[in-house]
């Protein structure tokens, strides 16, 4: 291949013929914004970003498409295609939430919320898993470009969620092409493709299929190559961005891939591709399982000693000298049942104890259980007694048999029925929690390398084995470093390799862990057709408690709800709010009443779904019940005749003003409502608002209806036209705090209803503390309501912020998500009508 | 029912195609011309008979107006979409279509009645705008005669 002269922006490059002249670019260090552009992606030309001019060249051509020729002359940057850039960001844009872009208060806000809001629809990058590194958001901060003139288009798409491991959000796709050209290159016959045409066009599957029917592995490729939050792990995907990556194996079948193990505070989010080439493809049980697996709610986390009928938890070295003395009390054969997912350093140091205590080893295969016939043998042998004492690294015998032993030691990482008649368990570091070397079903050696913590006081097996055998005051085992023990390991069997490739379909995963049901440990597991003992408990409960009258998704994430509830109905006063549970097993979560019917012995609330618990009450269907609804609660606002009364509500609040409106006009003042949100298909209720106020305002964050702004800008404007006697803000923390603060240098006394994370709501359990002038008080029996000005926000934003990763951590995978589509009937805007 | 992927006059259909790509069009039509619609089994045969995912050619049979993947209803309405009518209000006629009858372009009514498609020219640009039922060109329409003419077939 020839050398090729050319210039670019003035700088004299010489490339390789075949470059293109965006590579060329690069390589000379220029930057070019690209989108559809990928390294590992044929190029595609979708997305004109990269437009440059070349002299002699009509038009504007896109650098990513256009091969280097000798001579050539290259111009990046200029106006013209600073114009041109411009427009085809905004284009895309358009079709995409941009209020973040424009919005007045970006700065502010993402220094109030360092993390995005766990929403179920993007609708701004605030509520984007995607916030912190994509490259769209980055293009656009980049460019500079604020202001965009074209008008938002949300298109409806569904949210698809029914599918396993993946939560896919097509309002947010730009149609870069890059998640089916990777799925072809890797697949050869993508499992998805862009299906419609023009402003339907967008990414789907024959007839709209599941990906479960759509001939996909769930390989995960297309969720690591989107630029966009569109395609995400659901697992991860509100974890923010990783903080740490290491190249190490799966162990978690014979096939051993190679994979980069990402992680953040020390816990694994994923493993993912190493590289994207079809070599570098990855099963669906390691991209998505492995980590669902560290994390599992299942682990063992101390050592547990047996005492009676009890496993009682005790330090190491009180386990070690149990177990020596139980192990030689057992006087007899000891078994070891050894997993071959372990690693070589591991099984060499077993089979080294095994040989030490004249035991036997049993190596189990992956797919290995207590129904192996191995395992039926050994069964016999502890019958007649020839077998005394059995130590298992895995759930792969019964506890029936294990309980005829003299004496047992389960080492694992997982909690199974032989927690039942263990006489001991010690919990087991596993997979990245760990290091060593792994030889894959082709006889490959690879590294282990540790990028996750292990829970609780587990450990690294081979420091568990090492220590036992100290213990049991054997020699040759005083190892400090594994590499001492890695090369000892000589001539190790690579374990039997699986038939089929579990990377070629979905449907061959391994389904075993240790012994355990792969899918009792990670419950998406059971729509790939795989065994599973435990059942799902979805949809449980769902037919006692409260009726669900109706529900519906009145704009994007927002949903109303009507419940019967007719004592809390009967009872309720503008300002109160419910505590809901939407099943037994639920936390409990206030929401502001936003209407009742003492009559009919309905009540109404807003539901903002960004959680756990709003989840689940999201995805009941009218006709379900809700398990728990108890209020009303908290302290009634004083409703008076004060003058002229400003009520301003954001997301949740825009329903939550309604009952206050209501009440103070009834009480003869003037009243002004204002209401915002991102853009204007995000606004709900305005025509009963309007009903039950003299001025209803309206400002969103992207100019696109009513005041650029919120209701701080309509707060300021109003206030110069006439006076406001008293204020009355409900939203989201941060807009409360921000309006308060305005108020205040206005001089206008102004009362906000706080929501701090609420337990009880009835005064018991301070989870709810606020501090109101120094002095602390409970949101759920003192307020919601308080005087604003009062309030230590600071404090307030730290407590609602303390259990975040528990909460992301607590997002259910599977919950039953169909009920979760958007209703185009209920004046949202959107511009789409129902199908 | 036509379109099954067992049925033997599909079999013979794609035989007559090559496995070159270039024919995937052509054998959609083909297909479309014989069975009336693109039922999910006649994708996937063409897509195995061409070799490709049937995702990709769902991908391409949808970025066409002319293909429709349900069957057409008893009567079969089409709109015209070409310049001259678009310019005389073909939209509104869409429209009228989509009020009475609940379907839009590339649907069928429920109870099987009625099915709409929109079509570039039909070479009756005279008569804009064109809508023709079962083949009956209707010229000059209005939403209201639209509406009126799909009574009358009732
Ligand atoms: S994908 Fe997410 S972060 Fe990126 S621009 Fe869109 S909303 Fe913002
Ligand atoms: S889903 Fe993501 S990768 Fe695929 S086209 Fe849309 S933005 Fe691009
Ligand atoms: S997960 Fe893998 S197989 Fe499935 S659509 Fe994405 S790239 Fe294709
Ligand atoms: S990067 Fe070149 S057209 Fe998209
Ligand atoms: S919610 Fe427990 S004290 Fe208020």
């Amino acid at each position: 291949m020839s050398i090729i002269s050319l210039t670019i922006d003035g700088l004299d490059i010489e490339v390789q013929e075949g470059t293109t002249v965006l590579q060329a670019a690069r390589k000379a260090g220029l930057s070019i914004p690209t989108i559809c552009d990928h390294k590992d992606l044929s190029p595609y030309g979708a997305c004109r970003m990269c437009v440059v001019e070349i002299e002699g060249v009509r038009g504007f051509p896109t650098s990513c498409t256009t091969p280097v020729t000798p001579g050539m002359q290259v111009t990046t940057q200029s106006e013209q295609l600073s114009t041109l850039r411009n427009c085809t960001l905004e284009l895309m844009f358009s079709g995409h939430p941009n209020s973040c872009l424009k919005c007045p208060h970006r700065e502010l806000c993402e220094e109030e919320r360092p993390q995005a809001t766990k929403a179920a629809r993007t609708t701004r990058c605030g509520f984007c898993a995607n916030r912190d590194e994509c490259e769209l958001r980055e293009m656009a901060l980049d460019s500079g470009l604020n202001e965009l003139d074209l008008p938002t288009i949300y298109s409806a798409h569904k949210l698809e969620r029914d599918d396993p491991f993946m939560d896919r959000d097509y309002n947010l796709c730009v149609l870069c092409g890059r998640c089916w050209r990777i799925c072809e290159k890797i697949h050869g016959k993508p499992a998805i493709n862009i299906i419609h045409r023009g402003k339907w066009a967008r990414i789907g599957t024959a007839f709209d299929k599941s990906h479960l029917d759509s001939g996909c592995v769930f390989c995960g490729a297309c969720v690591d190559i989107c630029p966009t939050g569109t395609l995400t792990d659901r697992f991860a995907r509100w974890q923010g961005k990783p903080d740490q990556s290491v190249a190490t194996t799966c162990q978690l079948c014979p096939q051993g891939c190679s994979v980069q193990a990402q992680s953040k505070d020390g816990q694994l989010q994923a493993y993912t591709m190493p590289g994207f080439d079809k070599e570098d493809r990855l099963c669906l049980l390691g991209r998505f399982g492995a980590a669902q697996i560290l994390s599992s709610s299942k682990r063992i986390t101390r050592p547990l000693v047996r005492e009676g009928d009890d496993l009682i938890p005790v330090d190491w070295d009180y386990a070690y000298q149990t177990i020596s003395q139980g192990l030689l009390d057992a006087n007899g054969t000891t078994v070891f049942l050894i997993s071959e997912t372990t690693s070589r350093e591991e099984r060499y140091l077993y089979a080294r104890l095994a040989s030490s205590v004249q035991g036997l080893l049993l190596s189990c295969t992956t797919e290995a259980g207590p129904d192996d016939p191995k395992i039926q043998e050994l069964a016999a042998s502890i019958e007649q007694g020839k077998v005394k004492a059995v130590v298992t690294n895995g759930f792969f015998i019964s506890k029936e048999i294990l309980n005829k032993t003299a004496f047992s030691l389960v080492i694992d990482c997982m909690e199974s029925e032989l927690l039942e008649t263990a006489q001991a368990v010690l919990p087991a570091a596993v997979l990245c929690e760990t290091q060593g070397s792994y030889r894959s079903a082709d006889g490959t050696v690879k590294q282990l390398r540790q990028c996750s913590q292990a829970p609780g006081d587990a450990r690294p097996e081979w420091q568990i084995v090492c220590s036992l055998a100290q213990s049991l005051g054997k020699e040759g085992f005083e190892f400090d470093v594994l590499d001492a023990v890695t090369r000892l390991v000589d001539n190790d069997a690579p374990p039997a390799a699986l038939e089929k490739d579990p990377r070629e379909n979905s449907r061959e995963i391994v389904t075993r862990f240790r012994g355990h049901y792969v899918a009792d440990i990670v419950p998406s597991l059971a729509a790939f057709d795989v065994p599973v003992t435990l059942a799902n408990d979805a949809g449980d409960g769902r037919k006692k408690g409260f009726a669900l009258l109706e529900k519906q998704e009145i704009v994007p994430n927002m949903h109303f709800l009507t419940i019967e509830a007719p004592q809390v109905a009967r009872f309720a006063q503008p300002g109160q709010f419910a505590i809901l549970m939407a099943r037994e097993t639920s936390e409990r979560s206030p929401f502001t009443l936003v209407d009742w019917d003492k009559e009919q012995g309905t009540i109404s609330l807003v539901i903002e779904e960004v959680g756990r618990s709003s989840r689940e009450l999201a995805s009941l269907r009218a006709g379900e019940h809700i398990a728990h609804v108890s209020g009303p609660l908290g302290l009634p606002m004083t409703i008076e005749n004060t003058g002229t009364v400003f009520l301003g509500g954001g997301c949740y609040g825009i329903g939550a003003i309604y009952p206050l409106a209501r009440a103070f006009k009834e009480a003869g003042n003037r009243v002004i409502c204002a209401i915002e949100a991102a853009s204007s298909y995000l606004l709900y209720r305005q025509d009963e608002l309007a009903e039950v106020c003299d001025h209803l305002l309206v400002g969103t964050k992207d100019g696109s209806l009513g005041i650029h702004g919120g209701i701080a800008e309509i707060v300021s404007a109003i206030s110069k036209q006439e006076q406001i006697d008293q204020c009355v803000i409900i939203g989201c923390t941060f807009m409360m705090r921000m309006v308060t603060k305005l108020t205040k240098s206005l001089n206008i006394p102004t009362q906000v209803a706080l929501n701090p994370i609420m337990v009880d709501g009835t005064g018991m359990c301070g989870a709810c503390r606020v501090s109101i002038d120094n002095q602390t008080q409970f949101a759920c029996v003192d307020g919601p309501i308080f005087d604003g000005h009062s309030v230590d926000w600071d404090e307030l934003a730290l407590r609602r912020s303390a259990y975040r990763r528990q909460e992301v951590q607590a997002l259910p995978q599977t919950v039953d998500l169909n009920a979760l589509m958007h209703s185009h009937s209920g004046g949202c805007g959107c511009g789409r009508k129902n199908d | 029912m036509p379109g099954q992927s067992t049925d033997s006059s599909l079999i013979s259909l794609l035989a007559e195609y090559g496995k070159e790509r270039e024919n995937l069009i052509p054998l959609l039509q083909e297909v479309q011309e014989r069975f009336q619609f693109l039922s999910p089994e006649a994708v996937r045969a063409v897509a195995d008979h061409l070799d490709l995912s049937e995702n990709d050619v769902y991908g391409v049979a949808t970025f066409y107006a002319q293909f429709r993947f349900v069957p057409p209803g008893l009567h079969h309405i089409k709109v015209c979409e070409g310049t001259a009518c678009h310019v005389r209000g073909s939209d509104h006629i869409l429209e009228a279509v989509e009020r009475s009858i609940g379907i839009k372009p590339g649907q069928t009514s429920e109870d099987g009645s009625y099915s709409l498609e929109r079509v570039a020219c039909f070479g009756s640009c005279a008569l804009a705008p064109v809508v023709v039922v079962d083949d009956k060109v209707h010229g000059r329409m209005t939403g209201n005669k639209t509406q009126k003419l799909i009574e009358e077939e009732e």
